[in-house]
């Protein structure tokens, strides 16, 4: 009987840790022919019970989306903004990856 | 003790973040350096129905709070469906972001155009705010 009520307890323990992920919005933009230098970043933050002041983390995807395509184009970009609910957390995620062409190719 | 939890969870729920939707458009960092460029458009949302369902429930008098309870469904059922956030009193309040972004650029050159819906919720009225940050080809 302890040994079934302590699977019972890591299953329900384990499930609700894994978190659960819901997209609140997915875009793509115009596609390029050059479709070789694939680039991502991501920005998340956590929140407690979904109290939060701020959505300055996704400055930061776009920030290091930029970085990873210093002085060339990016084009053909999906964002994928995401939340993921833990026990009484969230993490709040965007996602961001698309194809930089520089003209040294 | 029940004055504190709802007072500690006001003070909690005052002025919370909402993000509803992040886009990202094409990123052109080859035609020259950038200036960072930003218009933010909001408009007042209001929660009728879980308002009147407050009311409800503080209601001292038991007829007080069925009446009120129904006028809760009621306007529930006016504002139920697909929506994003509270709803407004203003369906145009969106519409001079291109005007505004165009004047904070003299190159008419935009990049790297960020589309963000938020919200800052004060209780069951919040600001539905329409934010484009973008990047000025100087």
């Amino acid at each position: 009987m302890k040994k079934l009520i302590g699977c019972m307890a890591a299953f329900i323990v384990s499930n609700t840790l894994v978190g659960c992920v819901s997209l609140n919005s997915v875009s793509l933009t115009q596609l390029p022919e050059k479709r070789e230098h694939l680039v991502s970043a991501s920005a998340s933050d956590l929140v407690f019970l979904g109290f939060t002041s701020q959505n300055d983390f996704v400055d930061e995807a776009v920030t290091a989306l930029k970085s990873k395509c210093v002085g060339g184009k990016l084009t053909g970009i999906l964002t994928k903004h995401q939340t993921t609910a833990y026990v009484l957390v969230f993490k709040r995620e965007v996602i961001a990856s698309g194809y930089c062409n520089t003209a040294a190719g | 003790m029940l004055r504190v939890f709802l007072t500690s969870i006001v003070l909690m729920c005052a002025s919370c973040a909402r993000l509803d939707h992040v886009q990202i458009s094409d990123i052109d960092q080859s035609q020259g350096p950038l200036k960072a460029i930003s218009v933010k458009v909001s408009n007042v949302g209001f929660d009728a129905a879980a308002t009147t369902a407050i009311a409800a429930d503080l209601a001292s008098s038991e007829s007080a709070r069925d009446n009120l309870g129904d006028l809760a469904a009621i306007l529930a059922m006016f504002n139920m469906g697909p929506r994003t956030g509270n709803p407004v009193y203003n369906d145009r309040y969106a519409e001079g972001l291109l005007q505004q972004l165009k004047q904070q650029c003299e190159s008419g050159k935009i990049t790297a155009i960020r589309n963000i819906r938020e919200a800052k919720s004060y209780g069951t009225i919040s600001g539905e705010i329409v934010r484009i940050d973008a990047d000025c080809i100087i």
